[in-house]
């Protein structure tokens, strides 16, 4: 503020200018600076160690466990259509696929839950919206068609084409926008655990430029070549660095793996399962509208092509079960191409184990089973990196108020002199 | 005094800003409610073909000649080869309530259509289940038979001059007049009162360019599928749909308030079609036609799936153009 000091005020500056130039106020000057770089440094260091615990924890606990859930969602709500498909296939639905059509709703539903808990942008919650009204509206057309089947009549295929079609239009493209929006907030956040802490670094190299200089004066004024004081804060800011750049490094490395073992694979396996339950609702639809099968067939060839690609990237012991798949698919498709609707509903949805019910049940069981593992692997890694983190906040604070104690006790001796 | 001045505009400030803070909630998520149609539906405004090919006497087709015996087909023809490939491929409808559905309960297709053509396969091999059926759309009835998916259409098929361009038709087997669907009550009992309604028709059917040449025109969703059209109906998103009565009156029995309403907007003879070049197989159908009116087969396949729509007519008069 440009207020007019007091006449005491503007004395007392007078003196400190005064004291400043003399030997003792240079000792003084030099004594509080270090200590207060210091104490500045460690609590920056510490805050900034302490934000990448922080993020290790929103990995563990928030992110990953919504882009699991999305991910969970989506299969949910895959297996709802193909279930509620096959059921209409089968004619009257048996007890057991209509228990399975209950089930992949109650699985959708917790999903929905667990991934509702992580949106915390408008545009996330507002997909989880759509997908909830989606979702009662789809379930709503089932039960007309079924009611409508019970019944006989016709109409009930309508609106169960009309409920797979809002499912593969609305509902699965909404729930994959979710799964891969959390996905890319998992790599950030693993991103931020293993990043360097530059501002803090910076600050701790400047604290040693501080301490040589402080050394350096104080060497001319007083005519000693080394304070211990220094010396013993100059090696703690030493050690706080190695210790720094040494937990980053080893938390990056521990990231790094939980980022090509864990989300990359992650990502990779959870697109081949929903490729893979993509492939099936079609295969399952070829035989419901009964009619060209053309345009859908080459849908699935697509699919199971980029399936079978996407299976030997990350080296899935899926690809076996995709053969087999594939083959019974063949079959279902000859037998449909020869008017034997009978025999390809039959290899579609059959119970025979090298059908295509049983062989999609190994390539979804393996999938599940995989991404489970890698889900592990991924959490894992990003924990040891957090271990490597644990104690540096507090343990880098410590060192620094050392060093400022051994500053300030180092440099007491040169100023009692004086007094 | 001015350290109190400026206390007490930090208070103020530090206030106001708490104010602004609490009064105004997070923004709430807002989502437009769900609307779901029925896969592919969408408006039209302009028939896809104009309908005003001229061909003389559009139900006039080829004169049949003796009928072979059924497992002794003249070689080299057609029938032959169907003979040979042991099955006869017939493009059907599967969500044409009475003339070509599937049965829920059994998973079999159903209905007039289907039994016909279940009697070109007895004719052809003594066997009536010696057939593969085959679901088109009304959009690739043409198609389906000019790439040889399919060796008949038995699908409510009108004959019209534009089809006779691209495929050929036995003699008419069903005369079917076009009408309107409407709820109870809703006030619509004619074309004329379609006049700003919403009404739907399947894609690529004749029924679906009679609407357009209406005058005024009514707004025309087409779906792919005539029961979608009936969902559209109960999902209120159309208030009326047009088509044969036949069709409608397999709608009208799956909803109890929905009526076939109005006069005749348009008369449909159904045949079955074939392939163009395909003339022997035309003649074959035919004699199966005639054999069915006949014996009386023909009133025995009405009585068994259209009873619903009144007493048994007498089958259309065949007319031969030589």
């Amino acid at each position: 503020m440009g207020a007019p000091r007091t006449p005491d005020a503007r004395a007392s500056v007078a003196w400190l200018r005064r004291f400043a130039r003399t030997t003792p106020g240079v000792v003084s000057v030099i004594a509080v600076a270090v200590a207060a770089c210091c104490v500045i440094a460690g609590v920056v260091v510490a805050a900034q160690l302490d934000e990448r615990i922080a993020e290790h924890d929103a990995v563990l606990d928030h992110s990953e466990p919504f882009a699991y859930a999305a991910q969970n969602l989506y299969v949910a709500l895959s297996a709802a259509d193909a279930a509620a498909a096959s059921a209409y296939l089968a004619g009257l639905e048996t007890p057991a696929l209509h228990a399975r059509y209950q089930q992949a709703l109650a699985d959708a539903a917790s999903a929905l839950a667990d991934a509702t808990a992580g949106a915390t942008d408008a545009n996330t919650r507002k997909s989880v919206a759509a997908i909830s009204a989606q979702l009662a509206a789809y379930t709503g057309l089932i039960e007309a068609a079924r009611a409508n089947n019970r019944q006989l009549l016709p109409v009930g295929s309508a609106y169960l084409r009309e409920a797979s079609s809002l499912m593969q239009t609305s509902l699965l493209p909404g729930a994959e926008k979710i799964f891969t929006a959390n996905l890319a907030a998992v790599d950030e956040d693993q991103r931020a655990v293993g990043s360097t802490p530059v501002v803090g670094l910076g600050l701790l190299a400047f604290v040693l430029v501080a301490i040589v200089v402080g050394s350096l004066i104080l060497s001319r004024r007083t005519n000693r070549q080394f304070n211990l004081g220094l010396i013993v804060a100059a090696t703690l800011v030493l050690v706080v660095i190695a210790w720094v750049v040494g937990a980053t490094r080893l938390a990056a490395s521990a990231i790094e793996h939980s980022r090509t073992d864990g989300t990359a694979r992650f990502e990779q396996l959870a697109k081949a399962r929903i490729l893979a339950q993509q492939a099936r609702t079609d295969e399952t639809l070829l035989l419901i509208a009964r009619g060209d099968i053309t345009a859908g067939q080459i849908t699935f060839l697509h699919r199971i092509e980029d399936l079978t690609k996407q299976l030997d990237t990350v080296h899935s012991a899926a690809a076996g079960g995709v053969k087999g798949w594939a083959q019974s698919h063949g079959n279902q498709v000859l037998a449909y191409l020869h008017g034997d609707y009978a025999a390809a509903v039959a290899e579609a949805i059959g119970t025979d184990p090298n059908g295509s019910a049983a062989q999609f049940a190994i390539v979804e069981s393996t999938l599940r089973d995989e991404i489970e593992q890698t889900r592990a692997t991924l959490r894992d890694r990003v924990a040891t990196a957090g271990a490597f983190l644990a104690w540096s906040p507090t343990g880098t604070l410590v060192l620094m108020v050392f060093a400022a104690a051994a500053t300030l006790v180092g440099l007491w001796p040169r100023l009692e002199e004086f007094l | 005094m001015r350290a109190r001045i400026v206390t007490v505009l930090c208070v103020v400030v530090l206030a106001a800003a708490g104010c602004g803070s609490s009064s105004v909630p997070p923004p709430s998520v807002v989502i437009a409610p769900v609307d779901a149609q029925p896969s592919g539906a969408q408006e039209i405004t302009t028939a896809p073909v104009a309908a005003s090919a001229d061909c003389g006497d559009r139900e006039a087709s080829l004169r049949p000649g003796p009928l072979p015996t059924p497992g002794a087909m003249p070689p080299g023809s057609p029938m032959a080869a169907i003979a040979e490939r042991g099955r006869l491929i017939v493009g059907v409808d599967q969500n044409t309530y009475l003339f070509g559905y599937r049965n829920p309960a059994t998973g079999q297709l159903e209905g007039f259509d289907i039994d016909v053509a279940r009697e070109m396969a007895r004719s052809i091999f003594g066997d009536p289940d010696r057939i593969d059926l085959r679901v088109v759309e009304a959009g690739q009835r043409e198609s389906a038979l000019e790439k040889g998916e399919v060796d008949l259409v038995a699908r409510t098929y009108s004959i019209t001059c534009e089809r006779k361009k691209i495929v050929a038709f036995s003699t008419t087997y069903f005369n079917a007049v076009q009408r309107i669907l409407a709820l109870k009550g809703s006030g619509i009992d004619s074309a004329a009162k379609l006049a700003g309604k919403r009404v739907c028709a399947v894609k690529g059917t004749t029924s679906l360019a009679a609407l357009l040449a209406l005058n005024p025109r009514p707004t025309v969703m087409s779906v792919t599928s005539w029961t979608d059209c009936l969902v559209m109906l109960q999902q209120g998103q159309v208030d009326a749909v047009s088509t044969d009565d036949v069709v409608l009156t397999g709608l009208a029995r799956q909803d109890p308030n929905v009526e076939v309403v109005g006069d005749s907007i348009a008369i449909e003879p159904y045949g079955i079609g074939v392939k163009k070049e395909n003339t022997e197989l035309v003649r074959f159908v035919n004699g199966v036609l005639d054999r069915m009116r006949d014996d009386g087969t023909w009133q025995r396949l009405y009585d068994a799936n259209l009873r619903s729509l009144g007493p048994t007519p007498d089958p259309p008069t065949p007319r031969y153009q030589d």
